[in-house]
């Protein structure tokens, strides 16, 4: 949900700013499109459909995020020259790193976890397993992680009643979709 | 009438291909951006 906000952020930013400076916006074009939505898929269908998520074992689901990842991370390495993208393309890089390194999963912390996770679903929780079959996080303590700051280490400020952990990955990711949809580059430079 | 028709016919198509193009677009921008993130939500409301 998180990341879903900085591409609402950035479409209300470009399609606003471009109506101030009376012109029209011009969202970017990508090219190899088919790669996100074939990518995509083993993600779908092990980490984000409820029906088949239950029915697919986390060994299916870190292989396929892996996967998922390579696939758009070639789609991003395509489209480096659009605006943005190479920040996503990064943030995608880091997540990919750490995942791989960590059994496939991204880690979360054990005492990050105990920043924002309420201590009754924590306590039914082992240490290097799986958050659930919805989440690509599982629980390790720091000093088992391989490139810990690269990890879901970071947490919603307390003032947010929505708690959520995320990484320097993450930040890249919402960061370059942001520049990518709110249009504050050169006009057309990201068009073919 | 007809250069009326052929006209309206013709800004249709283009909408109609804008509107896809961008809806095209946010939809691959969406699951790259879901696919690429990986956020942890699962304390919901906190502690």
């Amino acid at each position: 949900m998180i990341l879903l906000s900085a591409v609402i952020a950035g479409t209300v930013t470009g399609w606003g700013y471009a109506r101030w400076k009376g012109r029209t916006w011009h969202p970017p074009i990508f090219r190899s499109v088919w790669l996100v939505f074939l990518g995509f898929l083993p993600q779908l269908a092990a980490i984000y459909m409820p029906l088949t998520r239950r029915m697919l074992s986390d060994e299916f689901a870190s292989t396929g995020l892996i996967v998922s990842q390579l696939f758009l991370l070639a789609f991003t390495l395509i489209n480096f020259k659009i605006p943005g993208m190479a920040l996503l393309s990064l943030g995608l890089g880091l997540n990919l790193a750490v995942i791989m390194l960590n059994g496939g999963f991204m880690p979360l912390p054990l005492e990050t976890a105990e920043k924002f996770v309420d201590s009754r679903t924590l306590g039914g929780l082992e240490v290097g397993e799986r958050i659930d079959s919805s989440s690509k996080d599982i629980l390790l303590p720091e000093s088992e992680i391989i490139l810990p700051w690269l990890a879901d280490r970071f947490v919603s400020p307390n003032w947010l009643s929505y708690r959520f952990a995320f990484s320097t990955g993450d930040v890249f990711v919402a960061a370059g979709a942001f520049w990518m949809l709110s249009g504050l580059q050169p006009a057309h430079s990201g068009e073919k | 009438m007809k250069n009326t028709l052929n006209q309206f016919v013709l800004s249709f198509s283009r909408i109609n291909k804008t509107h896809l193009q961008f809806a095209l677009m946010l939809i691959a921008l969406v699951m790259l951006v879901l696919g690429a993130g990986a956020p942890e939500d699962v304390g919901g409301s906190g502690r």
